[in-house]
């Protein structure tokens, strides 16, 4: 079966979460967390300047690290995951 | 029951409906899969059962308008346990069955938008079988559907990690279908104390409901 198609908001979160997990403290390639949140590499760059733009992601000059606004949001996100799987409408 | 208090406990239950109406909309705002719009739908079509209901209490001696909104009640109430069953269904398909989703959730709107012109307009409403002969039939279908609800839940259920918080829900569909199943009893026998417990188990089914988001919101990741 495929998988259900991830909407937006989910993107994001996986961005922010593969980011905080993978490149704040480490330095690993950003062609390297495209795969991780299995997007082509050029739909995560999008989605990237997009969480900057949203202020969820700070760049300053080449360096790119999660805000407090992005780490709201991944934790909004996982209370939503709990509360569904909590509900038996996830796997 | 007074009439004064079974008004009061559909306003409770309506209230208490829509605040999930409210959560199970940023569920799915926050994930954007399209079946989960089925709860949302579901509950407001509950809440709109409650209103139904209490609108119809001061109408008691029967008579066109009482029979109206019994049938619409009625409609509206299987409607939302249908829309939470078959979000259950579609939360295990891919893609194309979200989309065949959407296609039922237009196809039911149309038939019940067919419905209320038929009850307005082309049909006398008293030409139309009485309620109380078709109450029965549209509670055991309301217990089919919960009864899916509770298979697909339970079928999911990861006690090893979630021991307490895991039974929640379960449980809650479990209070609908005593709910459902007290109206039951109350339909064929006019039993007063099972009316009540119909009342209490759905407001009890409600507020676990409602438990179940709130307790998601502090659980530990």
């Amino acid at each position: 079966l495929k998988p259900e198609k991830r909407g937006k908001i989910q993107i994001y979160s996986d961005i922010l979460e593969a980011f905080y997990k993978n490149v704040n403290g480490n330095e690993l390639s950003l062609t390297r967390i495209s795969h991780t949140t299995n997007l082509p590499y050029d739909r995560f760059k999008k989605y990237l300047d997009e969480l900057v733009q949203l202020g969820m992601v700070s760049r300053q000059n080449e360096n790119l690290a999660v805000t407090e606004k992005g780490l709201e949001y991944v934790e909004w996100n996982r209370k939503t995951a709990t509360f569904l799987r909590r509900m038996g409408l996830v796997p | 029951m007074s009439t004064e208090i079974l008004v009061i406990s559909e306003f409770v239950s309506t209230a208490l409906a829509l605040v999930l109406v409210y959560f199970f909309s940023k569920a799915y705002k926050a994930t954007g899969f399209a079946y989960l719009l089925g709860l949302p739908i579901g509950f407001s079509f509950l809440a709109l059962s409650y209103i139904l209901l209490g609108a119809s209490l001061p109408y008691e001696g029967g008579g066109t308008i009482q029979e109206v909104l019994i049938w619409s009640r009625l409609i509206a109430r299987s409607y939302g346990f249908a829309f939470i069953a078959f979000t259950y269904f579609f939360s295990s398909k891919t893609e194309r069955a979200t989309k065949r989703f959407l296609g039922i959730i237009s196809f039911f709107s149309a038939t019940l938008l067919l419905f209320v012109f038929g009850f307005m307009v082309i049909t006398p409403p008293l030409e139309l079988p009485s309620t109380a002969a078709v109450d029965e039939g549209f509670t055991i279908a309301n217990l089919v559907f919960l009864g899916y609800a509770i298979y697909s839940v339970v079928r999911r259920l990861e006690l090893s990690k979630e021991p307490i918080a895991g039974l929640w829900a379960p449980t809650a569909f479990f209070l609908l279908v005593l709910n459902q199943y007290s109206s039951l009893i109350w339909e064929i026998d006019g039993s007063q104390t099972s009316f009540v417990l119909a009342h209490c188990f759905r407001i009890a089914s409600l507020l676990l409901f409602i438990r179940v988001y709130e307790s998601a919101g502090r659980a530990k990741h």
